[in-house]
């Protein structure tokens, strides 16, 4: 391992390397994220709206405060 | 922006003629965790409560060993931290968990075992830090049988945890869980890697790693506690109860994905900023600092999903105290997250480290996002566990005013202090000397301020009991519903009618094992590539000859100062600054802590650094002062130690101490266990015999001795020795 890293030609490389590491992990959600289509982001982000059980839709016209 | 009614029609269609299955949700699990999460809260600020008025008044521990500051500010950060953020997180995370997919979760066991066991390691945590019992590593504190405790009961949580999203009824799991799903792992690694020691007996064990490396261990850990414990779990509460309680879909949840990914991957490299001017080497320092400046970005993007999610329903938070506790939870989030990053800029935190600045940084965190939405989501909960309404609206409301103005009362004057110490620190005269050459000067200037803070500390308090009433009121006017019967179509049935494009995000949220091993890789992916290097290049620690490994007698005081917490009002790290080196001598080196297990580098200076104390004072100094601080320094604010003048230092366990560090690396000669108790004593009468000098007469057998011997040695091994070349080569620039 350590004659590796030193083959790297230095530890201070490991700063550019992480640097475009974080590109390429931004740069992939970024495009995951604008593939999604609008139907599935509404439904996904609508979850937690979903009743959560009968009596709380029951509560639910007479909100708790 | 859609409201809910909209958004539900807009779903795509559910698919129909799936079998139907009925099961019901725990909410017995949720209520438990719940009240705990309010007694914790309780205790643990008002241990906070205590050590802040210690700071200004250090006669109101009444001389008593168990609570002197050194002792509860672990006790107040444990159980803030643990105790009351962590019971917060559990119950937020089982009641939206079961929601969320749509089923109960995967063990009743586990979920108790879960509760009871965090509750017991909270009390044994309650337990043993008063008694000293302490590995002196921030939020790490707790000793190797509980650190395996932890290790067994979040293991307990996290099957419980995946074993429910392996077994939900909704075929996507919405972005909360995969805030969930990352702290389970995070923290996992995180307490397992820095709790690494070799044990010596029951309640003692040395850290692993020595120095410079389990300085950046430590602070890979204890930078992550904050990122994994109290920023992601939280998140992942503030993506489903934020919607709820507004009864509004979050604003982007392209903006999620996107907020999930950069955070978790950036968060775990920012550790180094911790140490930046520390003997940490250079590279680390600028990776932690690019990373949290970085950090800004994903942190920022959460902050503005949360509050761009309220747009158009601003009116609700004129009235709802739960919407306002959130709003101004988020907000103090977008606040710590902005000013973090800034305080990880070297010029910036030249200034800020060590001061009160970080204090204040760090409430900010804690009083408002953690605990204001703490009390949000009880505020929304209890009253649905309960199916009633909240008893009191006004009282809700009252104790939002009462946090807040808390808040103030505490964050402001930290930040007054933190700025006041740290340019009183670093000014000269136009001569070209101290300005403040006694450290007590500055110490004087900032009682005010510690003053005004113990006021919003009760303020905040108050405001915890308020709320106490209320949801206990609230309970009192309900009728609890233990098990709520709830129908959902079964995962299998849906499987059939969904196909997901392979290699999208909308197919990665229908995979946990996936979601998961890739969350996984991010959160490694940092840590490792700044600790391997650091652990297996030897240039990073360059060694100095004339460093040698403590006494038996230096050994026994330093394990005391553990003991006594010391390392929370007084550093060990001389930053290579004028104003520093003018003051304390020579600037740290590396290689003067390879034999430090664990390092006690500190974070804060509350006193002053003590790295090169050693031969600065007379033995009999150090004995009166510890005696009475205040009667070898006016106006000092360290607590009496009248206990370390009569307890007998405790021997028993030397052999097994020396022998325990020599398996880890520190070069006891074989042997020497033999004659350590010899030399032990030899050191002891040469202290006793110091002592005379200065008309005092001393037992050689009690612990001041052996911690007198500790402080003397500070710093002095590099006297002794000419300067090393490879240490000169990486010695960092020295700035003012």
């Amino acid at each position: 391992m350590n004659e590796l890293i030193d083959k790297l030609g230095g530890i201070k490389a490991f700063g550019i390397f992480s640097i475009c590491l974080f590109v390429v992990v931004f740069s992939a959600s970024m495009i995951l994220a604008f593939c999604l289509k609008k139907p599935f982001l509404k439904s996904m982000s609508a979850l937690p709206l979903e009743e959560d059980s009968p009596a709380q839709a029951k509560n639910s016209n007479t909100p708790p405060l | 922006m859609m409201n809910a009614a909209a958004a539900s029609q807009q779903q795509p269609p559910r698919p129909e003629g799936g079998t139907v299955e009925t099961f019901k949700y725990d909410n017995r699990i949720v209520r438990a965790f719940a009240i705990a999460t309010v007694i914790w809260g309780i205790v643990g600020m008002t241990a906070g409560l205590l050590a802040a008025v210690e700071l200004f008044f250090p006669a109101a521990n009444l001389n008593f060993q168990f609570i002197t500051f050194g002792r509860l500010r672990p006790v107040h950060t444990n159980a803030v931290i643990f105790a009351f953020v962590g019971n917060g997180m559990f119950t937020g995370i089982y009641y939206s968990l079961q929601r969320l997919c749509k089923a109960r979760m995967f063990s009743d066991k586990l979920s108790w075992l879960n509760f009871w066991g965090w509750n017991a390691i909270i009390v044994a945590a309650a337990v043993t830090l008063p008694l000293g019992l302490t590995t002196s590593k921030e939020y790490a504190e707790l000793e190797w049988p509980i650190k395996i405790a932890i290790a067994l009961i979040w293991v307990a949580f996290t099957v419980n945890l995946l074993g429910t999203i392996v077994k939900r009824r909704e075929k996507h799991i919405y972005v909360a869980i995969w805030f969930y799903i990352a702290t389970a792992l995070t923290v996992a690694i995180l307490h397992i890697v820095n709790g690494l020691e070799v044990p010596v007996s029951l309640w003692k064990g040395y850290s692993i790693y020595a120095g410079v490396q389990d300085a950046l261990v430590q602070w890979w850990y204890g930078h992550n506690a904050v990122a994994f414990f109290l920023t992601t779990p939280y998140l992942g509460l503030m993506y489903y109860y934020l919607p709820k309680a507004a009864n509004r879909p979050i604003f982007s949840y392209r903006l999620s994905i996107i907020h999930f990914w950069a955070l978790i991957f950036i968060y775990i490299w920012a550790g180094p900023h911790h140490l930046l001017y520390t003997a940490l080497p250079d590279w680390a320092q600028s990776l932690g600092m690019v990373f949290s400046i970085m950090l800004i970005a994903p942190s920022w993007g959460g902050m503005l999903n949360g509050l761009l999610t309220l747009r158009g329903a601003w009116d609700k938070v004129r009235q709802d105290p739960v919407l306002k506790f959130m709003v101004a939870a988020v907000t103090a989030y977008g606040m710590a997250t902005l000013e973090g990053p800034a305080l990880a800029i070297k010029t910036v935190n030249s200034l800020s480290h060590y001061t009160d600045w970080t204090i204040a940084h760090v409430h900010t965190g804690a009083l408002g996002w953690n605990g204001l939405l703490t009390f949000s989501v009880l505020y929304w909960l209890i009253p649905r566990l309960y199916s009633t309404k909240l008893w009191s609206v006004r009282l809700a409301n009252y104790h939002f005013w009462i946090a807040l103005l808390g808040m103030m009362f505490y964050v402001i004057p930290m930040y007054v202090s933190g700025i006041t110490e740290g340019m009183m620190w670093k000014q000269f005269t136009r001569d070209g000397f101290l300005q403040y050459p006694n450290f007590l000067e500055t110490v004087q200037q900032i009682l005010p301020f510690y003053r005004l803070r113990a006021i919003g500390g009760t303020l905040y308090i108050f405001g915890v009991w308020l709320m106490a009433y209320n949801l206990w009121k609230t309970a009192r006017a309900g009728v609890f519903v233990p098990e709520e019967e709830v129908r959902a179509v079964s995962y299998r049935s849906q499987a059939g009618a969904h196909s997901e494009p392979a290699f999208t995000h909308r197919w990665l949220e229908s995979k946990p094992i996936l979601l998961t091993g890739l969350a996984l890789v991010a959160v490694l992916i940092g840590g490792m590539i700044e600790i391997i290097p650091m652990i297996v290049v030897k240039e990073n620690v360059p060694t100095i000859s004339s460093v040698k490994p403590y006494s038996a007698l230096e050994l026994l005081g330093r394990d005391i100062y553990i003991r006594e917490g010391c390392v929370g009002c007084h550093s060990q790290m001389i930053r290579p600054f004028r104003s520093e080196t003018e003051r304390y001598g020579e600037y740290s080196k590396a290689g003067e802590f390879v034999y430090d297990h664990p390092f006690l580098w500190g974070s804060k200076r509350t006193g002053p650094d003590l790295h090169r104390v050693g031969g600065k004072y007379p033995d009999a100094w150090h004995y009166n002062h510890l005696d009475d601080p205040r009667a070898t320094s006016p106006g000092s604010i360290m607590p009496r130690y009248p206990w370390l003048f009569t307890q007998q230092l405790d021997t028993t366990s030397l052999t097994a101490r020396i022998g325990a560090l020599r398996r880890i690396g520190v070069p006891y000669p074989p042997g020497y266990e033999s004659k350590a108790l010899d030399e032990l004593n030899k050191q002891a009468g040469k202290v006793v015999i110091n002592l005379k000098v200065g008309q005092i007469k001393a037992a050689p057998d009690r612990e001041i001795i052996a911690v007198i011997a500790y402080l003397q040695r500070l710093g002095t091994d590099i006297k002794l020795a000419p300067k090393p070349v490879a240490e000169s080569a990486t010695a960092p620039r020295a700035a003012n």
